[in-house]
């Protein structure tokens, strides 16, 4: 699992069946790099979160056939920005 | 496998419920710069080093097929010396210089 923060919300209504109604986040890692998760848990920006990717995101999604590769696990409760860029 | 070296315990209160109650913690993997996050069934302190599996061995490492976890730690290395990068330390340093 990797350490990320939420940067926004994304809307995207005309999407592949199988991501269901899925709420979307882009969150950015400790380099700055985005990346698209989905949900499960209802997150804000400038939370800190886990990321879970492979084929564990699909499970964590809560239906195993959910397409996607990377799903928020659950928001860390503290967190020092300056570990995480270090 | 990847080595691994555990930094500290993370709290994570709003979890999915899949994740259950399970300890995470914070390791830095061997050579990487970025920390990662890791299911521990094993009970490692700070400091140690350890093994790690990810992807979907992962899930199965952690206990069940349905665990939703992408990396898992599998065991505590007991000797380990980082600056020669391999198991054994000063043991095998000495029976080299023999």
């Amino acid at each position: 699992m990797q350490i990320s923060r939420v940067v926004c919300d994304l809307v995207t209504t005309k999407r592949a069946f199988w991501l269901a109604s899925k709420p979307l986040r882009v969150v950015a890692d400790h380099k700055g790099n985005l990346d698209v998760c989905v949900d499960p848990i209802g997150t804000k920006p400038g939370d800190y979160v886990i990321t879970i990717g492979f084929s564990a995101a699909r499970t964590a999604a809560g239906n195993p056939n959910i397409t996607t590769d990377l799903t928020i696990g659950g928001i860390i409760d503290h967190w020092d920005e300056e570990i995480w860029r270090n | 496998m990847k080595i691994c070296q555990v930094e500290g315990t993370l709290v994570a209160t709003a979890r999915i419920a899949g994740l259950q109650n399970r300890r995470l913690l914070i390791v830095k993997e061997r050579g990487a710069s970025g920390k990662q996050v890791a299911v521990d069934p094993v009970g490692c302190k700070p400091g140690d080093w350890v093994i790690a599996v990810g992807s979907s061995a992962a899930r199965d490492a952690a206990g069940s097929k349905d665990y939703p976890s992408d990396l898992t730690i599998v065991g505590i290395i007991d000797y380990w010396d980082d600056q020669i990068g391999r198991a054994g330390g000063s043991k095998l340093e000495t029976a080299d210089a023999d």
